[in-house]
């Protein structure tokens, strides 16, 4: 496990599983760093998100709106996730299987919960993408999708709240020079879709 | 009093701060103060303290020292303290003449008195002035140091000491009051040790050792009891008490233990081995066998016992933590009894693995609450509940969010 971050109160573990970051669509879609922690060809690797904070995984709950199988040697399927802010795009290929035989049985529209690894990638038109190799993708139910809208809500209130108190934090300042009263107000147009 | 004495304890406070003197000097000064000036001898001690720490720019030692509270003295001053010795342990080396617990009404400190400082023995249950001892700090915890340089003398004291109990959760190294029951009574893992167990308040749980010693009993499981001053360890991030010191009284009453930590997070994985699982039958082994009825240490079974069980990471979006869950829990989350779950694997052509997919479709991706002890980096899971959509917490983040948007 070279190059593995060794930090946090379980250091004394080898293998730390790294955590699903909660990130609503209209940030990760911003994403444009990827980096890879040492020089490891297995070390892990990282999406920086504007907000300030390192993602390896993720989850998101949303509803699947479309899914398509493509492929014919290679089969794998696309799929489209919405949160309140905006739109998810998943992969799930053969290294996926697990996620691939879930998405295969969902029919859309659904609620569905998903961890996966999210991706940087060059479209062919030039522009920037991300997509998320899903792990697993679960039918859920709406009150999931409502306790991870607040979920979600929190962590980004936290890490606008907290500019610079991370080293990756102040990297995500550099990188991105966001204006936190747009973050804060994606995150209320989220909150206010749910119903008290 | 005696002019060498004198010279002695200015030599010993200098000294323990990393000071050489002459002593020579010392009593040259000394004497000079005394004999030719017909000063006071204590009052020439505290004249040529005072000149040697400024000459060393030190924070001046010998002046009327201003008692300190025991609560809030921290490592590197040199403090004088009035206080009541509660407890006197076996000191660890030769080099350390006395050990023991020194309390005031407002807290209580460990102590050590160094061999060196030739220090007439303290008694337990005795007050004294303690002047010019140095606080340091042994593993986190503050201690108070009684050197060459200190000055012992015993008071009559009738203050009454009540120790302040603390709750279980805010206790930190050092010395402690507690009102606990003893929840759990472990087998010795030592010769030396009387007594190991858990103990616990509505506020948490933690470790507690006694040693042999004479006069030290056992505590009673199920018991409450209030404990006074008992030495508080931090071992391997984790706080635990030895009650050799300790007075410890029982009490009437009884405590709700509050034990185990509480986590709160989603279920993002499930690990092989999570599910319907066969169990070795011989007695007392009871591991789980392979797909191939494979034990460990009996090898291949003809018989064996289904259980049901999860194995899985809870992931709070910062920290992850791996957990287990024993049948009765999993029975109630996947809403599948361990019967049907046999029945299931039975019938279904993908055998055991259906169960596995059932448990996990009703699982995955949900947030729980989950209580348990922490074993060897997993959390063994005594209570597990799903968290439900709370309208307030929508109420406060909207406030949060829209707060400072303007």
């Amino acid at each position: 496990m070279n190059g593995r971050r060794m930090q946090g109160p379980r250091s004394g573990q080898i293998f730390d599983r790294e955590p699903a970051r909660r990130v609503f669509a209209a940030e990760l879609r911003e994403v444009r760093l990827q980096f890879r922690e040492g020089e490891d060809e297995k070390s892990p690797s990282f999406v920086l998100l504007p907000t300030g904070a390192r993602c390896n995984r993720i989850l998101l709950v949303g509803t699947l709106t479309e899914k398509e199988r493509r492929g014919d040697q290679n089969v794998f399927y696309r799929a489209r996730v919405s949160d309140p802010t905006g739109t998810f795009s998943l992969m799930a290929g053969s290294y996926q299987p697990e996620a691939m035989q879930q998405i295969a049985k969902i029919e859309p529209p659904g609620f569905v919960a998903v961890i996966g690894k999210p991706n940087l990638f060059e479209s062919q038109s030039g522009s920037m993408l991300v997509s998320v190799k899903a792990e697993s993708v679960t039918t859920v139910d709406r009150e999931t999708r409502d306790l991870w809208v607040l979920d979600t809500a929190r962590a980004t209130l936290q890490r606008l709240e907290e500019p610079g108190a991370t080293e990756d934090s102040k990297r995500a300042q550099e990188e991105y020079r966001i204006d936190p009263a747009v973050y804060r107000k994606m995150v209320y147009d989220a909150l206010a879709q749910l119903k008290i | 009093m005696e002019v060498s004495d004198a010279v002695e304890r200015i030599s010993g406070k200098m000294e323990a701060r990393g000071i050489a003197v002459d002593r020579s000097q010392v009593e040259k000064k000394i004497r000079r103060l005394v004999e030719e000036f017909g000063v006071q001898l204590a009052e020439a001690e505290r004249t040529v303290t005072n000149e040697l720490a400024r000459e060393h720019s030190l924070p001046s030692p010998g002046a009327r020292a201003q008692e300190r509270e025991i609560r809030g003295l921290s490592a590197g001053e040199w403090v004088t303290v009035q206080g009541k010795v509660v407890a006197l342990t076996n000191p660890p080396t030769p080099a350390i003449a006395q050990a023991g617990i020194l309390a005031d009404p407002s807290g209580a400190v460990r102590f050590t008195v160094w061999a060196r400082a030739k220090a007439k023995p303290l008694s337990a249950g005795k007050w004294y002035r303690i002047e010019s001892a140095v606080v340091d700090e042994f593993r986190g915890v503050e201690k108070l140091n009684i050197h060459s340089g200190t000055t012992i003398a015993e008071v009559e004291s009738e203050t009454p000491l009540i120790p302040a109990v603390v709750p279980v959760k805010d206790l930190r190294p050092g010395v402690g009051s507690v009102r606990v029951k003893v929840v759990q009574d472990w087998e010795p893992s030592h010769e030396r040790m009387l007594q190991a167990g858990l103990l616990g308040d509505e506020t948490g749980t933690l470790k507690f050792t006694i040693w042999k010693e004479e006069g030290k009993e056992k505590l009673q499981q199920g018991r409450v009891y209030s404990i006074y001053y008992a030495l508080v360890d931090e071992f391997n991030g984790r706080l635990q008490l030895n009650l050799s010191t300790a007075i410890c009284l029982p009490e009437e009453g009884d405590i709700q233990v509050r034990e185990g930590e509480e986590v709160r997070g989603v279920i993002v994985h499930l690990a092989p081995g999570s599910g319907l699982i066969k169990r070795c039958p011989v007695e007392g082994c009871n591991r789980v066998l392979s797909r191939q009825n494979y034990c460990p240490v009996h090898e291949i079974q003809k018989d064996f016992r289904y259980d049901l069980r999860i194995k899985g990471v809870l992931d709070d979006g910062i920290r992850t933590r791996n957990i287990l869950v024993q049948k009765d829990i999993v029975e109630a989350l996947s809403g599948m009894k361990l019967e049907e779950a046999v029945a299931l694997a039975e019938s279904s052509p993908l055998g055991m693995d259906e169960v596995f997919y059932r448990i996990r479709d009703a699982i995955l991706g949900r947030y729980f609450q989950v209580r348990g002890s922490e074993m060897d980096g997993r959390i063994l899971v005594r209570e597990c509940h799903r968290i439900r959509f709370d309208p307030a917490d929508l109420a406060a983040l909207l406030n949060r969010a829209g707060g400072e948007a303007q």
